[in-house]
């Protein structure tokens, strides 16, 4: 980093922008709370929140935008809003940067009055478009303040650009940036999780025809995109998450484009030299690969990994794209997929996928049958019972969620590809993709279970239906033989088990026949089921969670109450596990083309493993084989257990310490407690 | 058929050879060097580790068969990536037969095998004329330090190296620098001295040893008694080596 962009992380990492922060509680006039739609009422309520934020224009930034609105409060709602029930608001979608940043905030402005000469006898349509035209005035309001506190601040190198985006179509990468930066932060000011999708695609015109035109050298431009990474940084903490760091910043690099060739270039290699230098949370990298992806560019991607994040994360496009297709996307969209927030596949501009509507509870479907069916019957019938509590849960999930509004987003719209042209909103015909995902959790633990016990009770009768069930109550007091026993054997994935792996592809095949037996969603998409866990590893393991999604007690597979499960496809904590190949190919044994809502493969390497330039080679070696043997997504963290021990005991002296925790990264020592032990306690590979 | 005991099998190990690896650990050693960090890998049998109130069996036996199954479900990986299969130790030297029969039914896969050079000249012979590259861990030139020190004469080991680098064979010397014993500027001379000549020498590397060598001793009902100081950096010292033009790189 340059010196400069170094004092702009320090500052972030020394929250000095929060001194510009203040709580601002929003008012209404009756005829505003009097509104008559809730699209109108959405653009009311951006416009408020724009007004009320003040440009803040920091020291040595290049790219503007930082929030002077810690809160906004407001606890009058309009008529329209009283009885719905908003489960979800648009998050973990992305929008279509590369359409709004060429056209430009005027240019969709222009799209929308187009469209209302167009539907002018179609009063939905009018309202929504009057709506995001509203929606994109306040935006662009903000704007023109932030040009005028620029100048008055000595700026008018930036007070230039500013007043051009994000306005009009950007001349400069500067411009691209800024104009990013401004929409991108304008949307979390009533969004979450808002994906920045696939950057080296969308920024590449900007970049090239700097270099060309001799505006900026690499390095420069270089310097300038380390400066938005770092910017994305800022304010995090009032971007909603689980915990801090779950904030959906993702970028996507590589991959094919819309016709299926390949699109790697300077910007992909750019990007990842500059995450590495920043050596923050934000943006978190996805990188597309396939069977062919150069060494080279994986070589690099290595380097990245190297650093600790946790990212890039790897997804591979020769199992993605098909799959999406077999999803009911289109060849051209497919190929055009990004990363929502943590991992899971999204259309940018045209899907309004609610990919994380609930986690699938193995465990409970497997445990729950276990404990009603064993010794009744053959194992047979137990499978049965697992698929019909799969099914079970699945269908809850949609009742659940059929119950829910969904409540108009105008300005996200005037950002997506196609909702100006329709005169619709995006959640409401808008967009082309509606489906719903969900995770599949605790995947190796129930897959243990189910190996153990048609192991040892059906084949072996070693054990008996009533010891099994008398230690599952007991928590396997009194059992402890039995449980070393089944923690020590060979049957879990991970471990070259053909049995565990076959329950493992039986588990997931019959998640993939639920989803599929649901079709239809109730928005016109259908049900993607999906590998990862999000925070249901550590949810479900507690008896006292209260969520919709059912928890269990001790397990069979020789797991004792309220001990956490892995997060994503990751072997069983504290099971036997033959090394990274053997879980590799456990998990490349799952039907993709079913399971397509994402989640990664997760696995810890020692850091002791880059020793020398030859190890790059080897783990890039690794990363294509993981793409050759057929997995979907692979995410591999570096890990020192003996630092994170450290900095557990002195926090004060590892504040910048970084992990990663799910589909994303944070800072160790703002984690909760427990988030902290399931990281000391993942199995690393020293190798 | 033979068999033959392991006391660990690791994928994809980084240090072992080219591509992605497989290592396979084999059980039982003749050595006892005063440094060792795998002691599992002293006796030839199966045994418990005990530590933090878990008990582990170290020690798998396997039939020639089992073995090259096991390895078969991974080859492809292997051999994709131009990879294969280490088989270390422990010496593998003492399970010579059983990896010779091992070896053949790998259908030609990469093979390489770690070695401290301590063991029958025919062993020796038959195995690293069956296998790809060999790494040779060397120890101590003076063969009266050597015997203090792993507890056995180093003449065995000299001719083997002395027939090894005759043949032509690949190989990489390996050097664990343990602070005052074997790190010391006489012994590192000695030991470039051994390694001159023609030979198939790709390069020396010279391993600093890792402080928590001794850890697993207690689990195993032994003691760790070093005769060095363990938290001392080693004296990295290549200069030996490049003055006979040898290549070496310190991991
Ligand atoms: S030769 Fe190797 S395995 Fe044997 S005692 Fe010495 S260091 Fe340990």
């Amino acid at each position: 980093m340059t010196p400069r962009t170094a004092r702009l992380k320090q500052n972030i990492l020394d929250k000095h922008h929060h001194d510009f922060r203040r709580d601002v509680e929003l008012t209404f006039t009756p005829e505003e709370l009097a509104v008559s739609t809730l699209d109108e009422w959405e653009s009311i309520v951006l416009e408020k929140k724009c007004r009320a934020e003040k440009p803040v224009i920091l020291t040595e930034e290049n790219i503007l935008f930082t929030r002077s609105v810690g809160h906004f409060k407001y606890d009058c709602l309009p008529a329209v809003l009283s009885g719905k029930r908003f489960g979800m608001f648009p998050a973990n979608i992305c929008a279509d940067w590369e359409r709004a940043l060429s056209k430009g905030l005027l240019g969709l402005r222009d799209e929308a009055e187009a469209s209302m000469t167009r539907y002018c006898r179609d009063a939905t349509a009018q309202n929504f478009l009057c709506s995001a035209i509203r929606s994109i005035d306040a935006v662009l309001e903000l704007a023109s303040r932030y040009a005028e506190a620029a100048e008055a601040a000595g700026r008018s190198d930036l007070a230039i650009i500013i007043r051009h985006v994000p306005g009009k179509s950007p001349r400069s990468l500067h411009e691209a940036l800024q104009s990013l930066k401004f929409m991108h932060s304008c949307l979390f000011l009533f969004s979450n999780h808002v994906g920045l999708g696939r950057f080296d695609q969308y920024i590449l015109p900007y970049y090239r025809h700097d270099i060309e035109h001799n505006i900026f050298t690499e390095t420069e431009a270089e310097e300038l995109i380390q400066e938005f990474f770092i910017s994305l940084n800022k304010d995090t903490d009032l971007y909603p998450g689980v915990q801090p760091g779950d904030n959906g910043q993702s970028l996507v690099l590589g991959g094919v484009d819309r016709s299926g060739k390949p699109v790697v270039n300077e910007l992909t290699m750019l990007c990842m030299r500059a995450s590495r230098e920043v050596n923050m949370i934000d943006p978190k990298i996805n990188l597309r690969i396939d069977k062919n992806t150069p060494h080279e560019l994986l070589r690099e991607a290595v380097k990245l990994t190297r650093r600790g994040l946790g990212f890039p994360q790897y997804c591979n496009d020769d199992v993605v794209i098909p799959a999406l297709v077999k999803h009911g996307y289109s060849l051209e969209d497919a190929r055009d997929y990004t990363v929502a927030a943590c991992w899971e596949f999204i259309i940018p501009g045209r899907g309004m996928d609610v990919p994380n509507i609930n986690g699938l509870a193995f465990p409970a479907a497997v445990d729950q049958a276990i404990r009603a069916k064993i010794g009744r019957g053959c194992f047979e019938e137990l499978e049965r019972a697992v698929a019909t509590n799969i099914r079970t849960q699945v269908e809850d999930y949609i009742r659940l969620q059929k119950t829910d509004d969904f409540c108009p987003q105008p300005f996200y719209s005037v950002l997506m590809t196609s909702c100006l042209e329709r005169g619709k909103d995006i959640n409401h015909g808008g967009c082309d993709y509606y489906n719903y995902g969900i995770h599949g959790c605790g995947s190796a633990n129930a897959a243990d279970a189910l190996a153990a016990v048609k192991q040892l009770v059906y084949d072996e009768k070693s054990v008996t239906p009533g010891e099994l069930l008398d230690a599952l109550w007991k928590n396997w007091e009194g059992h402890e033989d039995l449980r070393k026993h089944i923690m020590g054997s060979h049957l879990k994935v991970g471990n070259h088990s053909k049995l565990a792996d076959e329950m493992l592809v039986k588990l997931f095949g019959w998640f993939a026949d639920a989803c599929e037996s649901v079709g239809d969603n109730g928005r016109g998409g259908i049900i993607r089921p999906g590998t990862g866990t999000a925070m249901f590893y550590i949810y479900l393991a507690d008896p006292n969670w209260t969520g919709s999604e059912p928890t269990v007690g001790a397990t069979a597979d020789g797991r004792k109450v309220g001990d956490f499960f892995a997060s994503s496809l990751a072997p069983s904590p504290g099971a036997e596990v033959a090394g990274i190949i053997g879980v590799l190919q456990s998990f490349s044994q799952i039907d993709y083309s079913r399971i397509c809502n994402g989640g990664p493969i997760t696995v810890e390497l020692s850091d002791t493993v880059f020793r020398n330039e030859e190890d790059l080679d080897k783990v890039a070696a690794l990363i294509s084989t993981f793409a050759n043997i057929g997995c979907q997504q692979l995410q591999m963290n570096v890990l020192d257990t003996a630092v994170l021990e450290e900095a557990r005991k002195h926090p004060e002296l590892y504040r910048n310490l970084i992990v990663r925790v799910w589909g994303w990264s944070g800072y160790f020592v703002e984690l909760a407690p427990k988030y902290q032990q399931h990281i000391i306690n993942r199995n690393t590979y020293r190798l | 058929m033979e068999t033959g005991v392991t006391f660990d099998l690791q994928e994809f190990s980084l240090h072992d050879g080219p591509g992605i690896r497989l290592t396979v650990f084999m059980k039982g050693c003749p050595l006892r060097c005063n440094w060792c960090h795998n002691p599992e890998g002293f006796e030839p049998e199966t045994q418990i580790l005990r530590c933090n109130g878990r008990e582990r069996s170290i020690g798998r036996k396997w039939t020639s068969q089992e073995l090259i199954a096991h390895i078969a479900l991974q080859a492809d990986i292997l051999r994709n990536s131009g990879g294969g299969v280490t088989f270390s130790g422990g010496e593998v030297l003492s399970q010579a037969d059983f990896v010779l029969e091992t070896i053949r039914g790998l259908d030609g896969l990469h093979v390489a095998i770690e070695t401290s050079g301590y063991g029958s000249t025919s062993n020796f012979r038959a195995l690293t004329k069956a296998v790809d590259l060999v790494f040779f861990d060397l120890k101590l030139a003076d063969a009266e330090a050597h015997k203090r020190y792993t507890g056995a004469d180093n003449s065995l080991i000299r001719a083997n190296l002395e027939y090894l680098k005759s043949q032509r064979k690949a190989f990489i010397a390996r050097i664990a620098l343990i602070p005052g014993i074997t790190d010391t500027d006489d012994n590192l001379n000695a030991l470039a001295g051994w390694l001159y000549g023609d030979s198939g020498l790709q390069r020396v590397e010279l391993l600093s040893c890792n402080p928590a060598a001794g850890g697993k001793y207690a689990s195993l009902g032994m003691e760790f008694r070093p005769e060095y100081d363990e938290y001392k950096a080693p004296n990295c010292n290549m200069q030996p080596f490049n003055d006979l033009n040898i290549t070496t790189v310190i991991m």
